[in-house]
């Protein structure tokens, strides 16, 4: 289009008024696809401030940190260095920030919800509470997932290419992959549902972190007394004219009954699950730190799956009675 | 005119309490005000559209559809709570993406709608900000954009203007207004407060006491009266007296005369009155219904 010379040139601007929506619609498989990804944003921060994102980050660093630091000394020190935990040991080292992490992010994910009563208009769409539910708590697995796996990508990649022939230990070393990777399902799995268990019962993040971390602490410590190894007995001797200290008749505090006792450390529960993936076990632990070690190898895994499909009982429950 | 939501002989019991007793009503295309004071049963009546809790006798449908029996219903609708209902750490449009997905739409659709009923709403240059920075004016037009976002056939309102000022009460029932007779959006608002009904609805449910008391279009609770209202500033009493005088029975309502049945003759009668004893007019008009008289008639 031309203008003739000397002629204002005007913008016009159209009103198109309100349009009706003729898209496609999707529905309850939308609602619930749109309610996982939220959750996933949710935990990770995206679309939130800085500070929601500084956590996330924080604990994927935290997650990676040994396994970094174990490739460096791999780097330098090669095959002398065997004395490094390797993938089987991993979940045990980094056991404790992804409690801390559970504890504080999965309230994040529900309590806000009830909190601010945006779950009464979740629950007015093509969306059920179970639909709700269940979506987020696919989210929070999803991520815990991911941090749970990022430290053993590190660390498997490193040992590969710090490896002396790399092509060889892949070859000898393979069937670590499938067991990181099933283990760190049911690490994730633990790790999800106890809190966000805990979570569906609070609308006070606090409230629920606190009491996510208490019971943690509480299992761990209340184990660790009750199972304690008393009466070991020390008996002097002498050994080629030296004198040796020799103990002897290390009992736990409570008989037998410790090795059922240890079942009660939700810390140790999970990593001992991993440990019969790995199919390892350190003979010399304290009793509450390997759940149900002296045990036939079902109990610790019945344990887990009473762990974990009693949370997820409540959860269903809870949401199935809540009303807006 | 389609029928959007069908009360057939609704009832609703919590134990003891009758919420909604035999309720049956239509709501059809264009604004439908529920109308009644506090605990008349709007809310359970709500409830029971949104499928939230089932009837323990009659049926409520929604698009031809029970609610209650399938969630897919609600795809269709949206719902406006009375109460605070957002979050305060995601933006507008962050929050009105998701809603949108939540309702059925995909990803790239949900924001371009997001971004118009921003528009429509009047928050298109706030969008970014958080919701927790917001006015109570804004959110309340966060909560109606919410419940527009993926253009429903119906939308449920309760009580969307509480808590705001008289300014901000004016412009949400402006946008309520547009939203039933421009966007082709239906809606059923539900209020305890009849100005709120008169402003904005064609229709109206009244319900009190669980029970439904009155059905009709707002024209028909507002229109002109038989009743004459006789506004002087003075000689009200010589003036009632001359209408006696002349067989015309007048009732004195403060400084307003109301005489019923007027017609051509009383109106001359009452010309030669107001002349005779030189009383001043201040108004003469017949009296317009008001929704007020809907609760004073009732039994």
């Amino acid at each position: 289009m031309t203008q003739a010379q000397g002629q204002e040139v005007h913008g016009e601007v159209f009103d198109l008024g309100y349009q009706r929506y003729d898209g496609p619609r999707e529905g309850r498989s939308r609602a619930r696809k749109a309610m996982y990804w939220d959750g996933v944003r949710t935990v990770i921060g995206i679309g939130r401030g800085g500070r929601a994102k500084a956590l996330p980050v924080l604990m994927f660093i935290a997650a990676m940190f040994p396994a970094v630091v174990f490739v460096i000394i791999l780097s330098f020190s090669g095959e002398a260095a065997d004395f490094l935990p390797g993938p089987g040991d991993y979940y045990d080292i980094i056991s404790l920030m992804l409690f801390i992490f559970g504890a504080i992010m999965a309230p994040e994910l529900l309590s806000p919800d009830r909190k601010d009563r945006v779950l009464d208009l979740y629950l007015v769409r093509p969306i059920t509470s179970t639909d709700y539910v269940f979506a987020r708590v696919l989210a929070f697995f999803t991520v815990v997932l991911a941090l749970v796996y990022s430290g053993q990508i590190v660390l498997q990649v490193g040992l590969i290419l710090t490896a002396a022939d790399p092509l060889d230990f892949a070859k000898d070393n393979w069937r670590d992959i499938p067991k990181f990777i099933a283990a760190g399902v049911l690490v994730a799995a633990f790790i999800t549902v106890v809190p966000m268990a805990v979570a569906a019962f609070t609308t006070r993040r606090a409230y629920a972190s606190a009491f996510i971390i208490g019971l943690f602490m509480i299992s761990l410590v209340t184990t660790n007394i009750l199972t304690e190894r008393q009466g070991c007995d020390v008996e002097a001797g002498t050994v080629d004219g030296r004198i040796t200290f020799e103990e002897s008749a290390c009992k736990p505090i409570t008989g037998d009954a410790a090795k059922w006792i240890s079942l009660l450390n939700m810390r140790a529960i999970p990593l001992r699950v991993s440990d019969l993936v790995f199919d390892r076990t350190d003979p010399d632990a304290e009793p509450s730190v390997i759940a149900g070690r002296d045990l036939h190898d079902s109990i610790p895994i019945l344990a887990y799956g009473a762990y974990t499909l009693i949370p997820v009982g409540l959860l269903w429950w809870q949401y199935r009675r809540i009303r807006i | 005119m389609t029928s959007l939501l069908q009360a057939t002989g609704l009832t609703k019991r919590y134990g003891a309490t009758t919420a909604l007793l035999d309720a049956t009503f239509t709501v059809t295309e264009g604004v439908t005000g529920l109308l009644g004071p506090n605990g008349a049963g709007k809310s359970t009546a709500i409830k029971l559209f949104l499928g939230l809790i089932r009837p323990s006798s009659g049926s409520a449908e929604v698009l031809g559809e029970k609610p209650y029996e399938s969630v897919e219903s609600r795809a269709r609708l949206g719902y406006m709570p009375e109460h605070e209902a957002l979050p305060n750490n995601v933006t507008a449009s962050e929050f009105l993406m998701h809603m949108a997905q939540v309702s059925g739409l995909p990803p790239a659709h949900a924001r371009t709608r997001a971004a118009d009923i921003l528009r429509h709403v009047g928050l298109d240059e706030e969008r970014y900000r958080r919701i927790g920075e917001y006015s109570t004016g804004m959110r309340q037009r966060v909560k109606l954009a919410q419940a527009l976002v993926h253009d429903p056939v119906l939308v449920l309102l309760d009580e969307p203007t509480a808590g705001l000022d008289p300014g901000g009460r004016e412009e949400m029932l402006d946008l309520i207004s547009r939203t039933g007779h421009d966007f082709g959006i239906s809606i059923m608002l539900s209020t305890h407060l009849m100005g709120d009904i008169e402003h904005s609805a064609d229709r109206v449910v009244v319900l009190e006491n669980g029970r439904v008391a009155q059905v009709g279009a707002v024209s028909g609770f507002t229109q002109e009266t038989e009743t004459l209202l006789l506004e002087i500033d003075d000689k009200h009493g010589e003036v009632t007296a001359a209408l006696k005088a002349m067989g015309i029975d007048a009732v004195r309502q403060g400084a307003v005369l109301a005489v019923e049945g007027a017609d051509d003759a009383k109106l001359d009668a009452i010309r030669d009155v107001l002349a005779q004893t030189g009383a001043r007019l201040r108004r003469l008009a017949p009296r317009r219904g008001m929704l007020t008289d809907i609760f004073r008639n009732s039994p």
